[in-house]
């Protein structure tokens, strides 16, 4: 497999009023295309962080201290260096927790995916626009694509706003998509299939989906590799059977027996 | 049953149920029945003055302080009877509404256009913009509006421009205020944040998503700025700083009303309700126009 994204001991700190506050410790993680890789981890744990750190969406007085991030073979986050800006929606496509609120609730769903696709394909038409946006939601297995086209968010059930949500991350085919908590807002049957959305897109596309969650089962339905933070530390990343199967690490297997069984 | 086939079922359960994201009729239709009679107001302040229907515009001091016509001693060749100096109420509520819906509307846009904008930036942006915003709003709110007027008209003379410069002083402060409030709360909707993600740029993010966002706000200030302006006008007017004769606005003719009361009070009563009658129905022309702006407003 081909490495993708390489995150070298990243170390990101906040500046608060009463003193810094290390958010990221020498963190270190790499995708590959094609691959499934899974940051999971209690509230707090620097998981999203992480996430954002990759298309530089971190807050003003967030700060990289050491490290960095290569994306296909170059550096696009180092101490004093941030090249996000020509990979943020381009090569990386983020999908956040909540569709209901990261669409813009006047906007109709046509709309956002021109704008989108007017702002990275360059001279592209109208028709081309609106070949590529049925053709990417059909991808998301949207099979009244032209309606949904028409309808604002609201107009939409959950499921379905996630999923457009997922259409306008890749929508202009980027090689890394970043899914933060995509999965959260869901029921329990919709998540099962935006899990299997997901797994179909990175096998047919070819994509790295870097797949930040708190649910590890779902990390184990989808994942190929997770990564367990605690405290802005990977404390254990490896292939998600034997991550879960045979934690190596206390906190681990803290996480896994927290998970409520029926028992 | 493959994956596609099962997934190709659930989708379609999930498509909308309301067929094709229509403009439903009523906000459409509530647009049209409250812009008719703001049309009409118009018209008849615009068009009337032409037709020579009006009873002649002048003095007549034989004549002074006739009552309306539907009282005992009103006759229908003044409808609305006439003021101190004999002029035809009707006539002059219709000429001087011309002057009263332009200081309104242009009252209102030269306040809440610089307003608005730099409230945006100041909540977009934060950081020194926002401070140093803020504390010229702090600033600009702690000076008492009849100062600022006093001290601008006494510099400058009674005149239309002056009057706007007033209007723009005094009222871009609570307008940048409200906006700043509000581009506060917009700006961490997850959507911006969406947006930054796919590379959207800070000014299409301002004014494309923010700004369209802040359109409650924007027209419920623009309602109330039209209110205010005729408002501020009228109050100029009553001190002699507004509009002077021979010019006349709906406030001045208030104003000059005032002391008749007792004896006359048609003069007053006339100009007052035109003015009550035009800011509510610019208010519910704002509140329509906002429900037909958001699709989440509009009735499914």
């Amino acid at each position: 497999m081909t490495e993708l994204v390489n995150i070298s001991g990243l170390s990101i700190t906040a500046r608060l009023s009463h003193g810094d506050l290390r958010l990221l410790e020498d963190v270190d993680l790499d995708i590959g295309r094609g691959e499934v890789v899974g940051v999971v981890g209690e509230s707090g744990s620097g998981k999203t962080t992480l996430a954002r750190s990759v298309v530089g969406l971190l807050e003003k007085n967030v700060r990289v201290d050491g490290g960095s991030i290569s994306l296909a073979g170059e550096q696009i986050i180092a101490p004093g260096v941030d090249r996000t800006g020509r990979v943020r929606g381009t090569a990386v496509g983020m999908v956040f927790q909540d569709a209901s609120r990261s669409l813009n609730p006047l906007m109709k769903v046509r709309a956002h995916l021109a704008e989108v696709l007017r702002r990275h394909v360059r001279g592209i038409s109208r028709n081309d626009i609106e070949r590529r946006s049925v053709e990417v939601l059909e991808q998301m297995r949207i099979t009244d694509a032209k309606r949904v086209l028409d309808s604002y968010p609201h107009q939409l059930s959950g499921g379905l706003r996630q999923r457009v949500a997922i259409g306008l991350a890749v929508v202009t085919r980027p090689s890394l998509v970043i899914a933060d908590e995509c999965t959260t807002a869901l029921d329990v049957t919709t998540q099962t299939k935006v899990v299997e959305l997901f797994r179909s897109l990175v096998d047919e596309l070819g994509i790295g989906l870097l797949f930040v969650t708190h649910d590890l089962m779902l990390a184990s339905d989808l994942c190929d590799r997770i990564a367990v933070m605690n405290s802005g530390r990977v404390v254990e990343q490896g292939p998600a059977m034997e991550v879960l199967d045979r934690p190596r690490q206390d906190y681990t297997q803290r996480l896994l027996r927290a998970i409520p069984t029926w028992s | 049953m493959s994956r596609l086939e099962l997934d190709s079922r659930t989708s379609k359960g999930e498509a909308p149920k309301a067929p094709k994201a229509r403009k439903p009729r009523r906000a459409r239709t509530s647009v049209f029945w409250l812009a008719m009679p703001l049309l009409v107001i118009a018209a008849l302040v615009f068009v009337l003055p032409v037709t020579g229907l009006l009873p002649e515009e002048g003095q007549d001091l034989t004549r002074t302080r006739q009552p309306p016509a539907f009282l005992s001693g009103g006759t229908w060749e003044h409808p609305l009877g006439t003021d101190k100096r004999g002029q035809d109420v009707l006539t002059e509520l219709v000429t001087s509404g011309r002057l009263t819906i332009m200081i309104g509307l242009v009252g209102a846009l030269v306040a809440i256009g610089p307003g608005v904008l730099i409230g945006l930036l100041a909540g977009y942006f934060r950081g020194w913009v926002d401070k140093v915003i803020s504390i010229l709003i702090d600033a600009q709110l702690a000076l008492p509006f009849i100062l600022i007027a006093l001290a601008i008209i006494s510099n400058r003379g009674s005149s239309l421009p002056v009057l706007f410069l007033v209007l723009a002083l005094t009222g871009w402060a609570a307008c940048a205020r409200v906006t700043r409030a509000t581009t506060l709360a917009v700006r961490e909707r997850q959507f911006i944040l969406g947006l930054r993600a796919v590379g959207a740029s800070e000014a299409r993010i301002v004014f494309r998503h923010v700004l369209p966002n802040l359109a409650g706000t924007i027209v419920a200030l623009g309602t109330l700025q039209v209110g205010t302006a005729i408002l501020v006008e009228s109050a100029l007017s009553f001190l002699g700083l507004g509009v002077v004769p021979p010019k006349a606005s709906w406030g001045s003719m208030l104003a000059s009303g005032q002391d008749e009361l007792s004896q006359a009070w048609w003069i007053a009563f006339f100009p007052g309700l035109a003015i009550t009658v035009l800011v509510l129905l610019v208010n519910l022309l704002g509140d329509a126009l906002l429900t037909h702006h958001d699709p989440r407003k509009r009735r499914r």
